[in-house]
């Protein structure tokens, strides 16, 4: 009986598997045919472009200092007016005093975060392919580099359902109506072993909802792992960034086989303080509220995946001071509870964004 | 592959598809440049909604960044559409502001 379950579940995955080709080809076809690009104007092609980030902070963990000099390039080029190659690296060093004292030494890490193909198939649609960040909540695509998030620490849920994949993934957004904003990602991941383009063998999506007048986005994410335990993991995030105060309200929750948790952010940039107007409208302070429930694994996985392997509460809070565009400098301070004991974590440092054009880009 | 993720994936091709099949906006191409303004008062009320939806979308997440020339404007933007997921309408808007 059970076999004939599976031969009819394999028969009904390979018609879905046939379906889904049917209709992709089916797609691209009717986009190529329907829409024919038009140029834009010499003035206004895209041009190649090196950006990303540099940053050097340093980092007190429990009395432990640590020094993290880093460098993230993003390399961006656009081909024609539906393509674009983008490549994003990070160079991370991670330097400590020795055992007793003495010089710091360690060693610098390096990752490639993404290699990928994009076309822009149509205005509802973009293909992807190669190694992309998965979209599994908004934080690892839209807040993680150092320039932009609003405290350096990472939210102690941020390894679960995140990271790269290697595969295909579609996405896009689109306007419901005037009031409402869709988006969406959808994606299937590959096994892969090779070095600097690890990635597991899984599936998901996620979606959101952008309301523009009020500026809220609620969404969801999903996961399936097609490997070993076949978990699913499946996370929910919300923003608000209320147009009366300027405030960002972020929020996220996250559950898996790993762990599961929750953060809660708040940013608050004091421009409407009646007084230094020059030095508070350049000031943010952010607060933020998490906790993490560990999961069914061991203590090597945990700091493998940089989770803390026991229930974890944390409490941080930090200042930005935006010295001119592209350069800021960040503070912040966290207490964190758990049953390994209660730790202090300092970080100081500075973040810096740069873009060079690779190519001539006229007047400005 | 699971019959879910399949059912699921042709799901959104469909919607996708659907979509594909509604041509092009009156005054809008499917390239990825910024729309003509006919009028001073066209470029201004352009403008000031490219400024709106650059607030909604881009300072979500980051602070208003210095204006780049256009060449440079239109790599971002489209580099932005894919990562943020922003609409067609919104990255037009968004790039009309960031180099008018």
């Amino acid at each position: 009986m059970g076999r004939i379950v599976r031969r009819s579940d394999c028969k009904l995955e390979r018609a879905c598997v046939w379906a889904g080709c049917v209709i992709v080809f089916g797609l691209f076809s009717a986009v190529l045919n329907a829409q024919m690009p038009v140029s834009a104007p010499e003035t206004e092609r895209p041009v190649p472009i090196l950006t990303g980030n540099a940053g050097f902070f340093t980092n007190v963990n429990g009395g432990e200092t640590e020094l993290v000099p880093s460098i993230t390039p993003v390399l961006l080029v656009p081909l024609g007016d539906r393509w674009l190659i983008e490549s994003r690296a990070a160079f991370t060093g991670e330097f400590e005093r020795t055992d007793g004292g003495g010089a710091y030494g360690g060693k610098v890490e390096q990752e490639i975060d993404y290699l990928q193909l994009d076309y822009i198939a149509n205005r509802y649609l973009t293909v992807t392919a190669g190694r992309f960040l998965t979209p599994f909540g908004v934080y690892n695509e839209r807040l993680y580099p150092i320039w932009i998030r609003s405290l350096q620490p990472t939210p102690l849920i941020f390894p679960l359902g995140t990271g790269s994949s290697d595969g295909v993934m579609m996405r896009g957004g689109l306007s419901l109506n005037p009031k409402v904003n869709l988006n969406y990602a959808t994606y299937f991941s590959t096994l892969s072993t090779l070095k600097k383009f690890e990635s597991d063998r899984k599936a998901g999506g996620r979606v959101g909802f952008f309301l523009p007048g009020p500026r809220i986005e609620v969404g969801a994410s999903f996961q399936k792992e097609l490997q070993e335990e076949r978990a699913n993991a499946f996370g929910f995030h919300f923003a608000w960034q209320p147009a009366a105060i300027p405030l960002n309200l972020r929020s996220e929750y996250a559950r898996s086989h790993d762990g599961s948790g929750y953060w809660i952010e708040a940013a608050y940039r004091l421009s409407q303080v009646p007084f230094w107007q020059k030095a508070m409208r350049r000031t943010e302070i952010v607060g933020r509220g998490q906790q993490l429930f560990a999961g069914e694994i061991d203590e090597d996985e945990a700091e493998e995946y940089g989770l803390p392997d026991v229930n974890t509460k944390q409490g941080d809070l930090g200042l930005n001071y935006y010295i001119r565009d592209g350069l800021r400098a960040s503070a912040s301070y966290s207490r964190r509870f758990n049953s390994d004991g209660n730790v202090n974590l300092w970080t100081v440092g500075l973040a810096y964004r740069f873009a060079f054009p690779l190519g001539r880009v006229g007047p400005q | 592959m699971n019959p879910r993720v399949a059912i699921l994936t042709a799901a959104l091709a469909l919607v996708s598809s659907a979509y594909a099949a509604d041509p092009p906006r009156k005054g809008e191409d499917a390239s990825i440049s910024t729309p003509l303004a006919r009028s001073s008062t066209d470029a201004d009320a352009m403008r000031a909604r490219g400024e709106q939806r650059f607030h909604a979308n881009c300072g979500r997440c980051h602070a208003a960044p210095q204006k780049f020339p256009p060449r440079m404007m239109a790599t971002i933007v489209r580099h932005m559409r894919v990562r943020a997921t922003i609409t067609d309408e919104d990255m037009r808007l968004v790039l009309f502001y960031m180099t008018q």
